[in-house]
């Protein structure tokens, strides 16, 4: 194939790309208002035990090392900052990372979960990203689910001995598109399609979410590994303090 | 732009079959020229929605009013069974956030924007169904491979009122955070007793919140300045570094914090100067009617 020939096909991927995917994409936050009452307090109940196991740890944490409060809440600030600024993207698109599967590798499930409902909440309050009904439900798909899924894996990952980089990449992006499949099924089981149910309305909203989901996720799992490089390279000292503080309970 | 396509279509779908063509194009139109000149959003590091609650003239009112107001009307307007409710109400509160507060309507409307996109990709699905058959009841049909697409009147209606309880919703939780600022909302969330681990974690992520965008504006505006940002692998390789640099300097700040107030006698508890601020009778009413409205309504069609 000639050079030219070549440009000219990448720039004809490059349009049904441009033209398909929407310009604002942040990781899929059900809006204010979208769900029915009973599935808001419904999704709600389910992420109560986790958010409960998040206090209890946090409180005990905090009770022998009072500093963790404050690296925790540079934890959240932090999972908060990378959720509203954009990332670089494949279309011309503005994205948002999630942020909780980084913080699930760095802090376990419980706490994550905790400070998934703060940030989640600050999200809608300050960003209009979410809402206040849908808070339960977005906690459930954004900081319990997710991040279950990304830690398990982490940790089966370290079990088999993969290489860390690539731990961390897979970890996250099955996690995120695990958030996406989940977000899908909350909105599906509130608005079962007439014609074919349940099921049917599942592969709607997969598709239609598609576009932009599948891209976000490779883009987040990059860049979480990125971040772990950095880390690793800048606040060595920082991160083993968190170890040694946290008995390794968590990590 | 896309996101004016896409209203455009939605609406199309929406009132396919219930107005005649010549008003439907004229509503798609205007719908998606309006999304087009105005539905624009920033992310310059700054949070627009916080500076807009400082600078209302709400903000004046009394906290713990505005939150029980704009949670009632909210919980009323996603339990209608009708979409006009909380349509008025969205027109209403509206109104309310943006004459009452003082506000711009050109920044009200792109704050907008954001959710409508959701909204609209959602409805979607919620709109087009795919059948077997050919559907002769439908507004608008598309052929697909193996079937139909087709817009039934019954989801036309289902949609309709997804998107009215929606659109009043965003519209009360707007109010809320358009016209109280977050410190007065968390001294109301500590007065209804969450737990006290959690009240201090929020209060001082929304402190650090603040540090942190600044230090990574500022390490942004650095690698721009390098070219850093020049192309796509470039970009993602910039951009994790200064993550993976901002969350390092966030761990050091945090120790430099706790130095800092462990010196000035740091017991675990922060106590803020808050002004107590009295609850005005014309404004309590202005948001007591339409709820005592709304719920007559919700009563009367049950």
């Amino acid at each position: 194939m000639k050079t030219w020939e070549k440009k000219i096909l990448s720039f004809s991927v490059m349009v049904p790309l441009a033209v398909c995917v929407p310009q604002t994409v942040s990781a899929m936050h059900i809006m204010e208002g979208y769900l029915p009452p009973a599935f808001g307090i419904g999704w709600g109940a389910l992420c109560l035990p986790f958010v409960v196991a998040g206090i209890m740890a946090i409180r005990r944490l905090v009770a022998e090392h009072r500093k963790v409060m404050l690296l925790l809440a540079m934890a959240g600030a932090f999972i908060f900052v990378i959720s509203s600024l954009k990332i670089p993207s494949v279309s011309g698109s503005c994205s948002h990372m999630t942020g909780t599967g980084l913080g699930a590798i760095l802090f376990g499930v419980p706490v994550v979960s905790v400070l998934g409902v703060i940030v989640l909440l600050f999200q809608a309050l300050l960003l209009a990203h979410g809402g206040l009904t849908t808070l339960g439900a977005n906690t459930f798909s954004m900081a319990v689910a997710g991040p279950l899924l990304t830690w398990g894996l982490y940790q089966l990952g370290k079990k088999t001995r993969l290489p860390k980089l690539a731990n961390v990449f897979l970890s996250v992006m099955l996690g995120n598109l695990f958030t996406y499949c989940v977000t899908s099924l909350q909105l599906a089981i509130a608005y079962p399609s007439p014609e074919g149910g349940m099921l049917a309305s599942v592969g709607e909203f997969l598709l239609v979410f598609a576009p932009t989901q599948l891209p976000l996720a490779v883009i987040e799992g990059i860049l979480t590994m990125l971040v772990m490089m950095g880390l690793e390279n800048y606040a060595s000292a920082e991160l083993s303090e968190l170890r040694g503080v946290k008995g390794g309970v968590l990590l | 732009m896309i996101a004016a396509l896409l209203a455009a279509l939605v609406l199309y779908s929406l009132f396919a079959g219930r107005l005649p063509a010549l008003w439907l194009g004229i509503v798609c139109l205007l719908s998606g020229g309006f999304l087009f000149l105005l539905g624009h959003h920033r992310h310059d590091g700054i949070l627009v929605m916080d500076l807009y609650a400082r600078r209302s003239r709400l903000c004046r009112e009394n906290a713990a009013f505005k939150m029980a107001a704009g949670g009632g009307l909210l919980i009323l307007s996603i339990c209608t069974a009708s979409p006009w409710p909380p349509l008025v109400l969205f027109g209403f509160l509206s109104a309310v956030t943006v004459i009452g507060g003082k506000l711009e309507w050109k920044s009200y409307i792109s704050l907008l924007s954001l959710p409508i996109i959701f909204l609209l990709l959602s409805s979607l699905t919620l709109l087009w169904d795919f059948c077997q058959q050919f559907p002769a009841d439908a507004a608008a049909v598309l052929p697909f491979p193996g079937g139909w697409l087709a817009v039934l009147p019954e989801s036309q209606q289902r949609a309709g009122l997804v998107l009215a309880r929606a659109l009043g919703a965003v519209s009360c939780l707007y109010f809320i955070s358009l016209s109280t600022p977050m410190p007065e909302l968390l001294t109301v969330l500590r007065r209804i007793h969450l737990p006290e681990v959690m009240i201090e974690l929020m209060v001082l992520i929304y402190r650090y919140i603040f540090i942190l965008l600044t230090t990574c504006r500022q390490m942004q505006e650095a690698a721009a300045s390098r070219l850093g940002y020049g192309r796509l692998k470039n970009s993602l390789r910039t951009t994790g570094l200064i993550y993976g640099g901002l969350l390092g300097h966030s761990f050091q700040r945090a120790g430099a914090c706790f130095d800092a107030m462990e010196s000035r006698c740091y017991t675990g508890q922060m106590v803020f100067l808050t002004r107590s601020k009295p609850l005005s009778v014309g404004f309590a009413l202005l948001l007591v009617l339409p709820f005592v409205g709304m719920l007559i309504w919700i009563l009367l069609t049950l």
